[in-house]
């Protein structure tokens, strides 16, 4: 299957799971992408869990303590739902780990080439702001007050943003030259 | 504040979609008019930051997570339709590249942080520009913040009414606005604050370095 196969069928699969509204039916598709996903399944499940498991338990733990306190508890929804969001999660995180995003949007140049330069740019953010914050443990041996933190996280950010925008007109140019706009 | 996917119902997304896809359209071509090497650059970059700030979540009791969301600042910079698209940008390799937020409620999420929020706040800053450029900026960021929050606690409240069982049990989302409301407002009240001092400190920095592409 190709990756941008791919990418449409888990555009469909998402869409599908939202019209189901039966938790033996997602219970079941819940089953089918575990075995699907093949190895590594395990990290998949705990990817998902990790992005989702906090508000399905703050939705979850609510629902219960109104329900509660109301006397209108409902298990098969509170099963529906958490089964939704989980495979919903789950869909997703295969996704994201079995789909090369460049790839699937061969064809696509445009969207491709906006693709490339944001993430780029988050490399280069991310990168940014940790070699600042090495720069400022490095330059004193007690950890700096809150006011410290807050001035350095300051002049770090604007410092950060003047090199990206640097880095960027310096790749702008260099795909410009190469011919990345013309099309 | 995202909502993630399996929150909203089909009944939501899919109005959302058809609203949200023609003014991802014209958004496209006011930027293609106002494209250039510059800005492109500059664009990427706040994109970018919107992206990394959009990433630090804290989930909330509303149905939904707590972040600075950038949108403010690229709407005082580049106006409020390159803003819409930038972000829905950012929304969009959140849900494909790190499986954050969703896709089925992008549009729903793109049109409240996107294009709620940004107009909110470029609309805002126009008029409270005569009081003070500082202040301008810190009311109108908060506030777009806040009009965003509302409208997603709205959404989010208002689908056991929308999405319900024969027996009248929700599908989706369980609880009514008097829960989201206050859910959502009252952390993205604090968060916003917080958004509002960054964008002040960046809006002046953008500034000094000429970058604004609005008049003004």
């Amino acid at each position: 299957m190709t990756h941008r196969a791919r990418l449409c069928a888990w555009l469909v699969a998402v869409v599908g799971v939202t019209l189901v509204h039966q938790p033996a039916w997602l219970g079941a598709g819940l089953a089918v992408v575990l075995l699907a996903s093949g190895r590594g399944r395990g990290t998949l499940t705990l990817r998902a869990g990790r992005a989702v498991l906090p508000i399905l338990l703050v939705i979850s733990i609510g629902y219960l303590v109104m329900g509660w306190l109301t006397a209108a508890l409902d298990w098969r929804f509170l099963l529906l739902f958490n089964l939704r969001v989980l495979l919903l999660a789950l869909l997703t995180a295969w996704m994201v780990r079995d789909v090369n995003l460049e790839r699937a949007l061969q064809g696509f140049p445009g969207a491709q080439r906006w693709l490339s330069i944001v993430r780029g740019q988050e490399a280069v953010l991310r990168r940014l702001a940790t070699e600042y914050r090495a720069a400022v443990r490095s330059r004193s041996t007690v950890p700096p007050t809150l006011r410290q933190r807050y001035l350095a996280g300051a002049a770090l950010a604007l410092a950060a943003l003047d090199k990206a925008v640097y880095n960027s007109e310096a790749l702008t140019q260099g795909m410009r030259s190469r011919g990345a706009f013309d099309d | 504040m995202h909502i993630p996917d399996g929150l909203i119902s089909p009944q939501t997304y899919l109005p959302a979609l058809v609203i949200a896809a023609p003014l991802w359209l014209v958004a496209r071509r006011r930027l293609q008019a106002r494209l250039g090497d510059e800005m492109l650059s500059r664009l990427t970059v706040l994109t970018a930051l919107a992206l990394l700030l959009s990433t630090l979540m804290l989930p909330l009791p509303g149905g939904t997570s707590g972040h600075a969301v950038g949108v403010g600042l690229l709407a005082l910079v580049f106006g409020p339709w390159i803003a819409f698209l930038a972000y829905s940008l950012v929304l969009l390799l959140q849900a494909v590249v790190v499986g954050a937020g969703g896709i089925t409620a992008l549009p729903v999420n793109a049109l409240a942080m996107g294009f709620v929020g940004g107009w909110t706040t470029v609309l805002l800053f126009a008029a409270l520009r005569r009081f003070g450029e500082g202040p301008a900026v810190a009311i109108a960021v908060w506030c777009g913040v806040m009009s965003a929050a509302l409208l997603l606690a709205l959404v989010l409240g208002l689908q056991p009414w929308i999405a319900q069982g024969p027996d009248g049990t929700p599908r989706f989302f369980p609880f009514g606005p008097a829960v989201t409301i206050p859910a959502l407002l009252l952390p993205h009240a604090l968060i916003g604050a917080g958004e509002a001092a960054l964008t002040l400190l960046v809006f002046r920095h953008a500034r000094r370095r000429r970058w604004l592409e609005v008049p003004g």
